[in-house]
């Protein structure tokens, strides 16, 4: 861990504000020991997997790798790992590196609602994307150096990008632009796929384009600024702009310019793709290793035709490794699953204190919640099962006291131990589920599963045993700290 | 060019979509099947591109379209 004094604190927050693209960011990374070049000739197949799984076994501490030597791709560079690991996450925070995840939850939870966007534009002219520009004979082979991410995906997926949109029914309205991240399947030289469901805004923006037979064209942006690949990922409202929130989240300005059709785009990401979507038309899409660690089933998906293509001058192509975890995915996204419930359900429950739904984008999530009576953390429960994320995704839910800390496993499964009775599981069947949920009977439809940890209450005629009341709190954190730096030789 | 055979469905239509070139040799293509939308490179390990190597789970049989689920059913759009 690095010395956490105030200077470097400071000075952390400073450079994290002033990160403004995937660049500066791996730049940021390198300064920390945090990215590393990787620059013996490696084969696209199976290097780049291998690689980049053998990283993320090291969660907390996992670099970012530079590739800049891929057979067949002279020139070309891909990094993997950006989000990669919790140090990585914190330093984007600009914290220390070694900052704890329940340290992070809370620095983001603050954020939320706390800070305006700084949105600035930047002309086309002037906008670093749009350097370089490709308008005929698009072959999306020669310009992304692709590779299989699992051995049995159906093809070559851009696992990371942010798809940027404009409602194809309120083209006008910048609060309704969808900026989300969806796996996108190339589909031949200037085609792609992209897998999406009802209840994303993608999904409907689909879907309605189709019902009224209007153009839906799309701006696919690869290599982004890491705030916004982290917030992108963020269930939000329908009319909240993605880019106003990852702005006002990350305490920094974002520049935006227009793609060539048309859309708001980020002005320093590293490529961006415009398409169009080919209305009424499916194509058969995946297997793809999914983030609950197995293979989605091939399914027939839309497909948007490529128009144009701009990039940076030597443009890194990022990616990601996603399967069974831990991978990137579930540091990218983990904490800002998190987050937002915590923050939708205090709206009507101030008495949740801390959410943690880092597990498979929430397919586990545990609520600590200051328990007011008895059974009213399972009505806590029912109100997060209704969260925009909720709703599909919160599959196993485990409500703890506030006294439990839900990032502590240790501290959780106590709880399951002493807390918890047989009649204490409610399981609501045949609800909204996720497709991809690998245990699903039938996907898209599921049970939800409500674990009450929390202890007994009046009206309870049984009351809980006397509890060991070990001493808590910052003092004790503090002499926590301090044995970690005597081990480090910090002190003496 | 002679199209190659696809691993996951055993179609023999198949079109070549890139090559990938170092120092003027080619050191592999990609394929994509014209039926299953498979794509595949010709460099990658035998257990993902040769049909008799791979895990009999992810060969495909395309021969009745409609039992594969559509994302988002498209809808009868008159326009």
């Amino acid at each position: 861990m690095e010395r956490a004094d105030g200077n470097l604190r400071s000075n952390l927050a400073e450079r994290a504000r002033g990160v403004g693209s995937l660049r500066d960011f791996l730049e940021l990374l390198e300064e920390h020991g945090q990215a590393v070049r990787w620059s013996d000739r490696v084969m696209p197949e199976p290097d780049l997997r291998n690689i980049a799984v053998a990283a993320s076994r090291d969660v907390n501490n996992a670099p970012a790798i530079i590739f800049d030597n891929i057979a067949g791709y002279p020139g070309k560079r891909t990094v993997v790992g950006v989000h990669g690991s919790w140090d990585n996450i914190a330093l984007l925070l600009g914290q220390p590196k070694g900052t704890t995840i329940r340290e992070m939850f809370f620095d983001i939870a603050g954020r939320w609602g706390d800070a305006s966007a700084q949105i600035s534009r930047v002309s086309e002219g002037q906008a670093p994307v749009h350097e370089c520009r490709h308008e005929e004979n698009i072959n999306l082979y020669d310009i992304l150096p692709v590779y299989r991410i699992n051995e049995y995906d159906g093809g070559f997926y851009l696992a990371k990008a942010s798809v940027a949109s404009r409602d194809p029914l309120e083209p006008d309205d910048f609060g309704k632009q969808n900026v989300g991240i969806y796996r996108l399947q190339i589909q031949g030289p200037d085609r792609f796929s992209l897998m999406t469901i009802p209840a994303h805004d993608m999904g409907r923006q689909i879907l309605a384009a189709e019902r009224e037979g209007v153009p839906l064209k799309v701006a696919v942006m690869l290599g982004n600024h890491p705030g916004v690949a982290l917030f992108a990922a963020t269930p939000i409202g329908y009319d909240e702009s993605e880019y106003a929130y990852a702005s006002a989240m990350m305490g920094a300005p974002i520049r935006l310019t227009s793609s060539g059709n048309g859309i708001d785009i980020l002005a320093d990401s590293e490529i961006v793709i415009e398409a169009e979507l080919v209305l009424g038309e499916r194509v058969f899409e995946g297997p793809f290793g999914e983030f609950p660690g197995s293979y989605s089933g091939v399914r027939r998906a839309p497909v948007f035709k490529v128009t144009a293509v701009s990039h940076r001058q030597n443009p890194i192509f990022e990616n990601i490794y996603i399967g069974r975890g831990w991978t990137e995915h579930d540091t990218l996204i983990g904490l800002h699953t998190s987050a937002p419930i915590y923050a939708q359900l205090r709206q009507t429950f101030p008495e949740v204190t801390a959410v943690n739904a880092l597990y498979q984008h929430g397919l586990t999530g545990i609520i600590a919640v200051k328990n007011r009576m008895a059974g009213f953390a399972k009505s806590v429960a029912l109100r997060a099962l209704g969260t925009p994320h909720g709703l599909m995704y919160l599959k196993n839910l485990i409500m703890v006291d506030a006294d439990i800390d839900p990032f502590d496993l240790n501290q959780v499964m106590w709880a399951l131990s002493t807390r918890t009775r047989a009649d204490d599981i409610i399981v609501l069947p045949n609800m909204a589920m996720v497709p991809i949920d690998p245990a699903a009977v039938t996907p898209g439809k599921g049970h939800h599963l409500i674990i009450d940890a929390t202890s007994y209450l009046p009206p309870d005629p049984v009351g809980e045993a006397h509890l060991v009341s070990p001493p808590t709190g910052p003092e004790i954190e503090e002499l926590g700290k301090r044995i970690r730096q005597m081990q480090r030789g910090d002190v003496r | 060019m002679t199209p190659a055979q696809c691993p996951r469905c055993g179609s023999d239509g198949s079109t070549a979509d890139f090559r990938g070139v170092d120092d003027g040799e080619t050191v592999w293509t990609i394929w994509r099947c014209n039926d299953c939308c498979f794509s595949w490179r010709d460099s990658e390990p035998a257990s993902a591109i040769d049909r008799k190597l791979r895990a009999g789970e992810f060969a495909l049989d395309i021969s009745d379209p409609g039992r594969f689920p559509v994302v988002l059913q498209p809808s009868n759009f008159q326009k």
